[in-house]
């Protein structure tokens, strides 16, 4: 599947603006690679107090990206994880007896992030949200890029983000623990350059999930000269091509 | 300013995550809700749990006496001083 990215925003670990990525994808070393927040200072602190770290990533990218067009596109959120900080605290709380807190258990599931977004920019587009496992990044991309062409729209907002999971969680995921948000604002391909994008299913699924964060590698890739990413999970072998 | 007072205004904020707000800013006589302090229905929901779990008080959800007492600090307080004696 073909498709147009016009624009693409995205915060990770010591990687906030677009010459920190570039100097990520072609091998340069960054002077810092903690996580700071983005300050989100178009939204009233009455609304921001309530965003989690896990939100304020998402929402940066996703108001970054879509812009001007914010009121009134269509869009698809995905992650693998959500906002599992919050859950596994509210998960505690039962365990313990303690009474949940409903503000937590409200912002907890895994639409909460495009509800605020909707919220906040008054946006009553359809939206949805994708969670896949370790293909969330490029399953959820399949999902809007799917969607864009179905419903024959303009253009749809892509969001992916996922936080490196809590200590508990970390025995159980093979990817590296990395915190990243990305945004895409995506439009039918065109003349100009695009992105192809195909998926083949394993005959046999490998024995263990890859340990590459597929949104790292993505942005690995759209920020350097490589013509092709190629990458295997446990399921699928994904391919993406500059055309 | 009482001490519950104090310690009320300290619960609502920290609940509520109202970081520029320091105890202070808060008048005792101020409606909490939609004017005043400007909280809305997801921090009465909270603020009703944070209560509860803090003095161990009974809220009977959405009556008309539980919005007299979520009306202020003060009458917050009154409620909570009510329920010990």
């Amino acid at each position: 599947m073909k498709f147009a990215i016009k624009k693409c925003i995205a915060w990770g670990d010591g990687k906030t603006s677009v010459e920190d990525w570039y100097t990520f994808a072609n091998n340069g070393s960054l002077n810092t690679e903690t996580l700071t927040l983005p300050e989100l200072k178009q939204m009233p602190a009455m609304q921001r107090r309530r965003l989690s770290p896990f939100a304020k990533l998402t929402l940066h990218c996703a108001l970054a990206a879509s812009e001007s067009y914010e009121q009134t596109v269509p869009s698809v959120f995905s992650s693998r994880h959500g906002d599992l900080h919050k859950t596994s605290k509210l998960i505690a709380d039962v365990a313990n007896k303690e009474a949940l807190s409903p503000t937590h258990f409200g912002l907890s599931v895994h639409n909460a992030v495009g509800g605020l977004f909707s919220i906040f920019t008054g946006n009553k587009a359809p939206l949805s949200a994708v969670s896949a496992g370790e293909d969330s990044f490029f399953m959820g991309l399949v999902d809007a890029v799917s969607k864009l062409h179905a419903y024959n729209y303009d253009r749809i907002l892509y969001v992916y983000s996922d936080l490196a999971v809590p200590e508990q969680y970390q025995p159980y995921v093979q990817q590296n623990p990395d915190n990243v948000a990305v945004a895409l604002l995506i439009e039918k391909s065109t003349s100009q350059a695009c992105v192809n994008l195909e998926f083949t299913s394993h005959d046999t699924p490998n024995s263990a999930e890859s340990s590459q964060l597929q949104a790292l590698a993505f942005l690995r890739f759209y920020y350097s000269n490589n013509q092709q990413l190629v990458l295997d999970s446990k399921r699928y072998q994904w391919q993406l091509s500059h055309v | 300013m009482s001490d519950l007072s104090t310690e009320v205004k300290q619960l609502i904020i920290e609940t509520l995550d109202l970081e520029d707000i320091e105890a202070s800013d808060i008048n005792d006589d101020e409606a909490l809700f939609v004017d005043g302090l400007g909280l809305d229905s997801i921090d009465a929901l909270e603020l009703g749990v944070a209560i509860k779990k803090a003095y161990d008080v009974k809220i009977d959800g959405n009556t008309d006496d539980s919005k007299k007492h979520f009306y202020s600090v003060k009458t917050l307080c009154d409620f909570i001083a009510s329920t010990r004696a």
